[in-house]
């Protein structure tokens, strides 16, 4: 078997016991560290990912860490994946990169990432061509072509306002049949407002819109860090 | 409004493809993250495309779902007005072919 040092997230080093994972210290910041066994990713590339499998048992275990340190202080989760050279490189990155983590703790602190997902309605039924004519066709065509261009622009709408209620907010690509896929931060003390106007965007919209959540400010933390 | 456990899909999207990432010689390669990414991009793509996480694979299966039954018909009466259009468009040029001079 062999070892390494899994990081999992930096946070302020004020955090109790994590059953499990420890703290790697330096001057307020901390890096959440648990030795794992490196066995354990070997190939996983290769797997397709399911429910059950390998990957997604590695994945939860990392969300469920970064999860239990959100629950008491501001976290910048790291990468699944990140392995450290040991103790004494953990401690250069802090060293290394300390005020620019502190600014970072001090941006998602107190606030919640939220995803919002809004999906397009279902395929129209198909026209039945011998019961239409060439103009009530064309006249039909048109119709569904604004009714999707409405759509979009009402999940851009719906995106604009909530960004006005969020402290930050970022669009994911997203597949064909979604209209809207994206993230907001949110402060804490806000989030009764935006789940407030979510469920009035809602209701305009005559749709269903997804929210997942709350999360660790994952969307909202991409930065790259090194030790120089 | 619909608030549900998160997803695997939408672990795996958070996890693999956001945070803080490190970089230099104080890292060590355990994952090739890039091709892992990529894999579950394709697996996030297709359980969006699958509504319910792959739980609907039967839609387009004719045995359990009438609708792809009809889709399955509509292309053959495609076809076979396709296949009779092509036959009197080809009578028609027969015809035309015959009557010039």
């Amino acid at each position: 078997m062999s070892c390494g040092l899994y990081a999992y997230a930096i946070t302020r080093d004020r955090l109790a016991d994590l059953a499990g994972p420890w703290l790697i210290s330096y001057q307020g910041l901390a890096l959440v560290v648990a030795e794992v066994d490196l066995d354990r990713f070997t190939g996983i590339e290769a797997d397709e990912p399911a429910e059950d499998g390998p990957l997604a048992v590695l994945v939860r275990e990392h969300d469920a860490v970064v999860r239990a340190v959100f629950q008491h202080e501001p976290v910048l989760p790291l990468r699944f994946g990140t392995v450290l050279d040991g103790a004494d490189a953990a401690l250069r990155l802090l060293r290394a990169r300390h005020e620019e983590a502190l600014a970072w703790l001090d941006r998602v602190e107190g606030r919640r990432e939220w995803g919002v997902r809004v999906r397009a309605a279902a395929e129209p039924e198909p026209v039945d061509l011998d019961s239409v004519s060439g103009t009530g066709y064309l006249a039909l065509r048109r119709q569904r072509l604004t009714a999707a261009e409405d759509a979009r622009r009402s999940a851009e709408a719906v995106h604009q306002a909530l960004t006005r209620r969020a402290a930050d907010s970022t669009c994911r690509d997203h597949a064909s049949d979604l209209l809207l896929e994206a993230a907001y931060l949110v402060d804490t003390e806000n989030e009764d407002d935006f789940h407030a106007e979510i469920g009035r965007l809602a209701g305009e919209l005559g749709q269903p819109v997804e929210i997942t959540g709350p999360w660790p400010p994952y969307s909202f933390t991409n930065v790259e860090f090194a030790d120089a | 409004m619909d608030n549900r456990p998160s997803s695997l899909a939408d672990t795996l999207e958070r996890v693999l493809d956001k945070g803080v990432v490190i970089v230099g010689d104080i890292t060590v390669s355990v994952v090739d993250i890039e091709l892992l990414t990529l894999r579950v991009r394709l697996f996030i793509a297709s359980a969006q495309t699958a509504r319910e996480m792959g739980m609907d694979w039967w839609t387009n299966d004719p045995f359990f779902t009438p609708k792809a039954v009809n889709r399955a018909t509509e292309v053959n009466e495609l076809e076979q007005q396709n296949t009779e259009l092509r036959d009197r468009v080809a009578a028609l040029e027969r015809t035309l072919e015959e009557k010039r001079p």
